[in-house]
């Protein structure tokens, strides 16, 4: 699918166990590789069923450079179609989300249903003969979903959804769970949110618990809560953790701090949680249920572009070797309105260009970026909380909130797909 | 129609805000809200969002701004430190009396941001504006501010300064 031959560079060298070469944020080579090697051959989040509820519901979206239609069809199913008139590769639907019985190119007039089955070209007799059904838009060989969240890969080979999630279900469980009917809906549409910066570091913050407390002082010394100080007390008070779920799937585990049920929630209270908390006592069991409400959602990055950001779910978006845009959109619980308004807030206070937490995050990755082309050392150490990480039962490295586990995960998982 | 004492007071009350704002007078803006403000910037252009359904850039009440207000003032809002370089032009300023008595004014704006924390980039921010504004105790004070930018649902870079 490339229109360059596959790079040359050294993977091997430049991911080591306990260090990165920051020409991995920098080299536009390196940039090419990844978009064949990770985002047109691997799974890779497009969306969710939540968002095209009826036949005809589409958004659009960015497979690495690809784009593509996510689409729910005429018999309610749903695929994900390359953006592209299979005449002369005119952009079919330039819309991010809408309603549509057909997608007709505007260049001569092709019309596909939304399926992407091809009706009819204009002026037919210009073909001695014409397979109408060899020139439907293109779909994506292979589109799974897990509990509403639809992937998908360009390639026609390759190991299944479930293999490439593994263990990691359990995070999008976590997460899909607290709704009493088991679903999330992200029905809020999305905010955008221009990244100067490489779309590695999107993920490599998002699951980094060191910097808050520098990065987001302005809302420590703003809020000045006890859950905050949970987050940047005292090192060894702190409890938080970061865990490693395999094949890039890296996970902060706030819970293990958390003293009460809904401090994810912003300690909600009032008569809406207390009917909540009742659906659920019904669905698991009083035990259960405390424990579900304590724990909260996943703070989880599922790799290469999704992340369960608790009450927001997020998508990286990579743009160009030094250009990123991170979605977002509050994650709505079916079965319980009461708190789509809350959600909404909460969303907009912590992601996205005007919030109170993201801009700062964006600023330093930007910063990042900048500070990278300085030469001399070329080299990214990522040896904090080596020596104290542990292995826990499953087989999972876990260690201290502010440890790199998270980062050293995501790149020994890149180096496999590098080198694959 | 209102009387041109009051379009004239609305224009100087315009000019007034968007001086604080583009000068970082944090304190200054902040005074011109009435308790039960309302600080809106969608995240679509659609005049039928709502953001009860739909998320948006900027859905403050008053508590919510008062806490943007103070993180800007930490000196520690990495995102606007130091405060971009900014100024904005407002026109096409057309003044109403809604039902309640309040002055809502509509106008559009052009901004230039040099967004200095970074990348040192100039960035253009173009949109219309609703200001209901109300007097209390003599003073006009803004009630809901909402701004609707012409790129409010594409990928947009920082927007910690106040718009």
């Amino acid at each position: 699918m490339s229109e360059t031959a596959p790079s040359t560079i050294d993977y091997t060298s430049l991911v080591q166990s306990d260090r990165i070469h920051a020409s991995l944020y920098r080299d536009p080579r390196v940039f090419d590789d990844e978009m064949e090697r990770i985002f047109h051959r691997g799974w890779v989040f497009v969306g969710h069923e939540s968002e095209i509820p009826r036949p005809g519901d589409f958004v659009t979206r960015t497979l690495g450079r690809q784009p593509v239609i996510l689409a729910r069809t005429r018999d309610a199913g749903v695929g994900v179609l390359l953006n592209r008139c299979m005449h002369r590769g005119t952009m079919v639907c330039t819309a991010p989300h809408g309603h549509t019985r057909t997608f007709q190119c505007p260049y001569h007039g092709w019309t596909y249903d939304v399926g992407g089955e091809l009706l009819g070209v204009s002026y037919p007799g210009g073909y001695a003969s014409l397979d109408k059904r060899s020139r439907g838009l293109l779909h994506a060989p292979r589109v799974e979903a897990y509990r509403g969240f639809v992937f998908a890969s360009l390639d026609a080979k390759g190991i299944p959804l479930a293999e490439h999630l593994g263990p990691a279900t359990r995070l999008i469980d976590r997460s899909c769970d607290l709704s009493p009917e088991g679903e999330v809906e992200l029905t809020a549409r999305w905010v955008r949110h221009r990244c100067p910066a490489n779309w590695k570091m999107l993920p490599e913050n998002d699951s980094d618990g060191y910097h808050l407390g520098f990065v987001h002082l302005a809302l420590f010394k703003t809020v000045g809560s006890a859950q905050y100080q949970r987050v940047v007390g005292d090192e060894r008070s702190i409890k938080a953790v970061v865990r490693d779920w395999g094949r890039g799937h890296i996970e902060i585990d706030w819970s293990p701090g958390y003293e009460r049920p809904f401090e994810w929630l912003g300690n909600a209270s009032g008569a809406a949680v207390a009917e909540y908390v009742d659906q659920m006592e019904r669905r698991d069991g009083p035990g259960a249920a405390r424990r579900r409400l304590l724990e909260g959602p996943a703070h989880a990055f599922i790799f290469p572009n999704l992340f369960l950001g608790e009450t927001n779910i997020a998508i990286v978006e990579p743009i160009d070797v030094a250009e990123s845009v991170h979605w977002h959109t509050p994650m709505f619980l079916k079965g319980v309105p009461q708190f789509n308004g809350r959600l909404l807030r909460m969303a907009e206070a912590g992601m996205g260009p005007a919030s109170f937490l993201m801009p700062e995050d964006l600023t330093v990755a930007s910063r990042n970026q900048l500070g990278l082309e300085a030469r001399g050392n070329e080299w990214i150490e990522l040896t904090r909380g080596l020596e104290r990480e542990s292995i826990d039962a499953e087989g999972r490295a876990v260690s201290h909130v502010t440890d790199e586990t998270t980062n050293r995960a995501l790149w020994q998982h890149y180096l496999s797909v590098m080198t694959a | 129609m209102v009387s041109d004492a009051d379009y004239q007071a609305a224009v100087e009350f315009l000019y007034r805000e968007a001086r604080f704002a583009d000068e970082a007078r944090y304190a200054e803006w902040h005074a011109l809200w009435t308790d039960d403000g309302v600080y809106w910037v969608p995240a679509t252009t659609d005049p039928g969002a709502s953001p009860d359904q739909h998320i948006s850039h900027i859905y403050d009440n008053r508590a919510r701004l008062d806490t943007r207000v103070k993180l800007l003032q930490t000196g520690h809002r990495y995102s606007q430190e130091p405060a971009s370089p900014m100024r904005r032009l407002i026109s096409n300023i057309e003044v109403a009396r809604s039902e309640d008595g309040e002055l809502v004014v509509e106008s559009n704006f052009i901004l230039a941001e040099l967004s200095i924390q970074a990348r040192h980039e100039m960035h253009w921010w173009v949109g219309h504006t609703t200001h209901r504004l109300r007097r209390v105790e003599g003073q006009l004070r803004m009630s809901h501010k909402k701004v609707v930018l012409i790129n409010a649902a594409e990928p947009l870079p920082n927007l910690a300064f106040l718009i």
